[in-house]
């Protein structure tokens, strides 16, 4: 692939989608697929129904297995595209999505509405995930923020998770109600793609207020919680972090020493020093916001 | 053992039930498109229906560690709703491609109407085209005629025999039924169907090929555990093992798996792909498992 592309632009992302499966779906399904990119392609609103529904049992269920290279290709493609969780049958669905016409707005998201409200739960992975790469995202903002509001953990995450779309389209509003939600049904911030650079006041205090009640109900508070209240961290949220840094588990240690570090002033430091292992593991670069989510949610 | 509810209406039952029957060894389950026990007024009522058995229903159950599937159809009763009836038939082929579809059903007749008998026919041409198997509800009244006619429409469509399950067979319909080459489902529902001490005796009479055992456990007086109960009994009144494995788990696969989504595998050895895995098998359904002990009177709720 590298090698074709002589006019040094990066492939688009349906180019590389339809060069992964070359390798990996055998002749006749391969040709049962380009078959309906093209009717899609034309037009043929139930080659994109049906095709979409049938891919994966066609093409294939198992994982894309991307390797490093192919993944960096992704990120060149299209920055914050991160297919490394893909299925072979998403990628076919996706490859169909990409073929919709959109020169026309209206009818192209007729069809994705359509769609999503049929969705099962694969195909509702698949569309949320293909966000990132769809023309107009501008038509979509209002679905992915639906979709958040769903029960089912795997499709939030599909959104909330490895998906660059809600950093460049969310409104501030919308981020913090993902980033609440998220600790709220127990998924993981630190997977969220832009979770530092949108860290904002409004949510910080909304998250102040959420740990305090669930310390006054003695019920446990997510440690990642405090990655987005160290840069804001006002006294209410000073007293909760010295009370948890005290007596919290190894986990919420490092994430409020974390959260302290962030939020720089005298105050922290001085509730830094009443653990100095702690902030010896800290300052060594020991402690950081990817390893507290990947202990916080071990089982 | 491992048992199959290849007719079960979960979206009208509670989790306990579903607790029930996971503790009673039901590992997967069929839940057949059917209508709300009072009619719908709209499509966009079905369409959010057939949305949450491919969907919603899927995910309730994966909780419990059951595997649901679903079969995709208008059936009977709202069939005679003809401007309903027209808007779901369009409606169908969005909802038949989708991953846990086995079936188009539950479909047949209802009062034996022209409305009833139009709706069928399109059913089966679509069940046809797509390659997939049927589920034939039969009627409660004027079953004998109202089966008979189904099979001969069948017949007349050129749909298979073997891709096709009757369902709510009894004493009169069983052995034309078998002796036609279809799948003969039994349903165990209190009252109105078959009760299991009758089964034991159809199995006695007919053994296992072809013959299937299901609850149709719905809003009404049912029995999510009616499958598990009947071959508790017919083990006790010596029915071999092997018999009450076909009608109370092979014989559903045999007959749905015809579509290719219905495979064991799927629920003996679930790829990385499932639902419960996905994202790195970081165990998704994390603190939505029902992991509580059964309740107490007495407990505290935290």
């Amino acid at each position: 692939m590298l090698f074709e592309n002589r006019d040094k632009t990066p492939p688009t992302p349906a180019k590389l989608l339809r060069g992964w499966l070359e390798p990996i779906v055998a002749d006749a399904p391969l040709a049962w697929l380009d078959d309906r990119i093209a009717a899609v392609a034309a037009g043929d609103e139930s080659a994109l129904y049906l095709g979409f529904g049938f891919a994966p049992r066609k093409v294939g269920k198992q994982p894309l297995e991307l390797s490093a290279l192919q993944l960096k290709l992704a990120q060149e493609a299209r920055s914050g595209w991160d297919p490394s969780r893909w299925s072979v049958g998403q990628a076919a669905r996706t490859l169909l999505l990409l073929s919709i016409p959109h020169e026309d707005p209206e009818p192209y998201f007729g069809r994705l509405e359509k769609l999503f409200n049929a969705a099962e739960l694969n195909e509702s992975v698949a569309l949320f995930q293909a966000l990132p790469l769809l023309p107009h995202p501008e038509l979509l903002v209002d679905r992915a923020i639906d979709g958040l509001r769903t029960n089912v953990k795997f499709i939030f995450a599909a959104i909330a998770h490895h998906n660059p779309f809600p950093e460049e389209n969310f409104s501030e509003a919308a981020w913090n109600q993902m980033v609440l939600k998220a600790l709220f049904i127990g998924a993981e911030l630190d997977p969220m793609v832009g979770i530092d650079r949108r860290v904002n006041r409004a949510l910080a205090e909304m998250l102040i207020d959420y740990a305090h009640e669930r310390r006054a109900a003695a019920r446990p508070i997510p440690a990642e919680l405090w990655r987005m209240v160290g840069p804001f961290a006002d006294e209410t949220a000073m007293e909760d972090m010295a009370a948890i840094f005290a007596s919290g588990t190894e986990v919420e240690q490092a994430a409020i020493a974390l959260a302290l570090a962030a939020s720089a002033t005298d105050e922290a430091d001085n509730i830094l020093r009443t653990r100095p292992q702690v902030a010896s593991q800290l300052n060594q670069g020991k402690l950081t916001w990817s390893g507290v989510c990947a202990a916080a949610y071990a089982n | 053992m491992r048992y199959i509810d290849p007719h079960i209406h979960c979206s009208s039952r509670t989790t306990d039930d579903y607790e029930r029957m996971a503790e009673a060894g039901i590992v997967a389950v069929i839940e057949p498109a059917f209508w709300l026990g009072q009619p719908r007024s709209n499509a966009g009522s079905y369409h959010d229906y057939f949305s949450s058995l491919v969907g919603f229903e899927r995910f309730r159950a994966a909780q419990f560690g059951i595997k649901h599937y679903c079969t995709i159809g208008l059936n009977a009763k709202e069939a005679n709703n003809e401007r309903l009836a027209e808007e779901v038939l369009d409606m169908l082929p969005l909802f038949l491609a989708k991953e846990n579809v086995v079936a188009v059903g539950e479909i047949g007749f209802d009062d034996m109407t022209a409305a009833e008998e139009r709706a069928l026919r399109v059913q089966l041409d679509l069940a046809k085209e797509l390659d997939l198997p049927v589920m034939i509800h039969t009627p409660h009244r004027n079953k004998k005629r109202g089966t008979y006619r189904s099979m001969d429409i069948i017949e007349e469509h050129g749909v298979a025999p073997h891709m096709v399950v009757i369902d709510h067979n009894n004493e009169e319909t069983a052995k034309e039924v078998l002796d036609r080459g279809y799948w003969a489902a039994f349903t165990i529902y209190p009252k109105t169907k078959m009760g299991n001490q009758r089964m034991v005796e159809i199995v006695k009479q007919y053994g296992s090929d072809r013959i299937i055992v299901d609850s149709s456990a719905d809003w009404g007086i049912s029995d999510p555990l009616a499958v598990t109960k009947t071959a508790s009994l017919m083990l006790s009144q010596g029915i071999a093992d092997e018999d009450v494995q076909l009608t109370c788990y092979k014989n559903a696969i045999d007959a749905y798996n015809q579509s290719g989504q219905f495979n064991e595998a799927d629920w003996l050895e679930p790829t990385p792909i499932d639902e419960q895995k996905l994202f790195e098998g970081n165990s998704v359904l994390r603190g939505q498992r029902p992991d509580s002990p059964p309740s107490q009177e007495n407990e505290i709720i935290s």
